[in-house]
């Protein structure tokens, strides 16, 4: 609450700043040219010096102030009571962090009761001291910005490069998200690695996690053949014929006004969200291809299997295929197409022999970068696929993937050490370099395949 | 015309070689026709089991045990919390970050590396985004778990590569002669970009990041993994409290075992899709009405 009203205070202040020195940089204009920079630039440099070090200083101080409250509280007697356990304490000081925040929460410890008032008082304390220190920052800088308020001061060169940091810092941001990234799969990774050989989860055949660490419990084999069976071989088998020819047609045969009604509609596909693929597969397709298993004389199918999960994957992607398919279909010069027309090949004879041989890499690159996508997709097979981990090439059985057990390993309550949530992280970090290794593969071709034809 | 000079079997290889024409375009239309029977076959479903779910309590109610009882303002103010969250920081961060790829950086390897990981990060599986979020924001930084916050702020991680790549790209239509006449009357190079190149290249922004929201709205797996399954039967408060998301309702409702929940499941995922077909249809009606041909 008071740090809200603090937030509020600095930016009515930068406000407020902006407004002085603009006003006495217009005192000060006598005329054009008298001016380095205009009164506005004189707002802004003004206000950067109120709101920046103060938001700064905001920013950090609610960083560390849950650390400064807790040990201020765990320096009073009343720390006394806390049980000795360090797993017991902190969860007595999370209840009473949730109290804290909403008094009506329920909690399972009486000892949090104790701790939240203790903790309320410290915590309004400390956010008082917190929201003088950042006024002052506030108030201070102010007042350096004010007395640079002069006719030769450089106020719009300096307000511009504190905006190209801005800029800087900005694009540093998905940087810093792919090192984040790398960086922490990698160190939960090896975390997990000083549990498990690398070689047993590598190439292990059985996967049957348990908190007690057994290196033959964790072969990741059944679920990465799980992954490519439905992703990789199942829905391409959808997806690549039903991707490639709707693009041909659209492309070739198609009069321009049905291609841009059909074209969108096509498109539709790829933004329907994954949960509800899944929950079609669950709810309509998985009984289907379970009343055709047993059609085909499967003794006692399971609900959840590869095909139905597979299939309605593929029907995700094939929107995808498409457009990567349309788009290497256009490279093809229109030379090629014209000279096989005038040796008298018909339509479909050139595109066979002519434009898809041609179009080839793109259209592999394209199919990569929709395999990537299919093995990353996680609500489709969480839904539809099943949790059994085999090695199977019967379609019509339950089967696992890759996400599919990142997430079952992290939606329970374990303890966040355990080898068996750090698994999860394991699995992260090779269906992570598995799609980066498609991607780049992938868009390195299509480079080449467009400079094969400028 | 006579055709004299045709043999027999000239005609009868012609005659298979248009059949096999016929035949080859057939298969094409029946890919798409196939292709669009799916999506209608899925949409009846969905039609036909959640339509009669929809009525005003449902709309206005929050999670509950009873199928009856259950509605989604809870989930969709959650939604809306996120999104909001999301908007806020990839959407500064995005442009901004647009701008200085396309107007300011240096040609050298560290502005490769940017865009390398831009270009990377945009077809990076969401799931991973979850396990950074879950490793970096909750178990790290220690922010409220199942939170709107720290769920934006995962989202917002995967929907900036989508608004840095439709911003550099609307920003590079503006034409260079709108920069050269703002530089020759004295701008500065930031005040060209800001007060002529940005307002010119918005339209493409915002479609950009329209169609990035509706994909991070319908989003449900980075969000599994920050622990958004919380059972919410009070439409959260602010965005630190605990909460759901719609599709993650959808998600929560599908494993419930009660039938009465297949109709609730069902009308939730019409209400999911009407609100992605509302935002795509606004970032279309954006594009054609504020689309330039410089």
């Amino acid at each position: 609450m008071t740090s809200n009203i603090v937030l509020a205070a600095i930016l009515a202040l930068g406000l407020a700043g902006w407004f002085a020195a603009r006003a006495k940089a217009r005192l000060l204009d006598s005329g054009r040219g008298s001016l380095h920079s205009l009164p506005s630039h004189h707002g802004w440099y003004m206000a950067l010096w109120v709101v920046g070090p103060a938001l700064l200083a905001w920013v950090a101080w609610q960083a560390i102030m849950p650390g400064l409250v807790e040990s201020a509280v765990l320096a009073q007697p009343i720390a006394a009571r806390l049980p000795a356990m360090a797993i017991d304490r902190h969860a007595v000081l999370a209840e009473a962090w949730m109290l804290v925040r909403d008094p009506g929460a329920g909690v399972f410890n009486p000892l949090a009761r104790e701790f939240a008032e203790p903790l309320r008082d410290a915590q309004s304390r400390y956010a008082l001291i917190g929201g003088a220190l950042a006024l002052m920052l506030a108030f201070a800088g102010g007042a350096y910005g004010y007395t640079r308020v002069h006719a030769g001061f450089p106020a719009r060169t300096k307000t511009e490069r504190a905006v190209m940091l801005a800029l800087l810092f900005a694009s540093l941001i998905a940087v810093l998200t792919t090192a984040g990234i790398i960086i922490s799969l990698l160190y939960e990774t090896g975390l997990f690695f000083s549990h498990i050989s690398p070689v047993d989860f590598l190439t292990g055949l059985h996967w049957a996690p348990k908190d007690p660490a057994v290196g033959e419990d964790f072969g990741a084999v059944p679920l990465f053949w799980g992954t490519i069976f439905i992703g990789a071989i199942i829905a391409m088998i959808v997806a690549i014929p039903l991707g490639l020819m709707s693009a041909i047609y659209l492309t070739q045969y198609a009069s321009a006004a049905m291609r841009k009604v059909l074209k969108p509609v096509l498109e539709i596909l790829a933004g329907i969200p994954t949960v509800v693929y899944g929950y079609f597969a669950a709810l309509t397709v998985a009984p289907m291809v379970r009343d055709l298993a047993l059609l085909l004389g499967k003794e006692n199918p399971s609900t959840e299997s590869a095909l139905a999960a597979g299939l309605v994957m593929g029907v995700m992607i094939i929107p995808f295929v498409s457009s990567m398919a349309d788009d290497a279909l256009a490279a093809v010069p229109q030379a090629m197409r014209d000279g096989s027309l005038a040796m008298g090949a018909t339509e479909s004879e050139t595109i066979k022999r002519v434009l898809v041989p041609a179009a080839l890499p793109g259209i592999v690159a394209g199919v990569m970068l929709a395999v990537s996508r299919a093995i990353g997709e996680t609500m489709i097979v969480v839904m539809a696929a099943g949790a059994a981990a085999r090695l199977s090439i019967d379609p019509f059985d339950s089967m696992t993937t890759v996400t599919y057990q990142i997430v079952q390993l992290l939606t329970g309550d374990q303890e966040f050490d355990s080898p068996k949530t750090l698994s999860a992280f394991a699995l992260g970090l090779v269906l992570f370099v598995i799609t980066l290794i498609l991607n780049i593969v992938a868009l390195r071709v299509v480079k080449r395949f467009r400079e094969a034809y400028e | 015309m006579s055709d004299n000079w045709q043999s027999d079997a000239m005609r009868r290889r012609l005659a298979k070689r248009h059949a096999a024409e016929r035949r080859f375009r057939a298969v094409g239309l029946a890919a798409i026709v196939v292709s669009l029977l799916f999506l209608a076959f899925l949409l009846f479903t969905m039609a036909w089991n959640g339509l009669g779910g929809l009525s005003l309590s449902f709309l206005t109610g929050s999670d509950s045990t009873n199928p009856a009882m259950a509605g989604i303002w809870g989930a969709l103010k959650g939604s809306l919390l996120t999104m909001a969250v999301t908007l806020a920081l990839s959407f500064p961060m995005g442009v901004l970050a647009a701008i200085y790829l396309e107007e300011f950086a240096p040609k050298n390897r560290w502005t490769e590396w940017v865009e390398v990981s831009i270009n990377n990060l945009a077809a990076v599986p969401s799931i991973i985004f979850g396990l950074l979020g879950l490793a970096v924001f909750i178990n790290t930084l220690h922010l409220p778990r199942s939170s709107p916050l720290v769920g934006g702020m995962t989202l917002a991680l995967m929907t900036l590569p989508v608004i840095v790549i439709s911003g550099r790209n609307a920003i590079k239509a503006v034409p260079p002669s709108i920069r050269d006449a703002a530089l020759a009357v004295g701008a500065s190079p930031v005040q060209t970009v800001f007060h002529h190149v940005l307002p010119l290249a918005l339209p493409g922004i915002l479609t950009g990041t329209i169609i990035g929201m509706a994909r991070s709205l319908g989003e449900t797996a980075p969000l599994l993994m920050i622990g958004m399954r919380a059972f919410v039967s009070t439409p959260p408060g602010g965005v630190t409290d605990p909460s759901s998301v719609l599709p993650m309702q959808i998600f929560l409702w599908s494993d419930e075992i009660d039938p009465g929940f297949v109709q609730n499941t069902s009308a939730a995922i019409i209400v999911l899709l009407a609100s992605l077909l509302a935002m795509n249809g606004l970032a279309i009606y954006l594009r054609n009405k504020f689309e330039t041909r410089w």
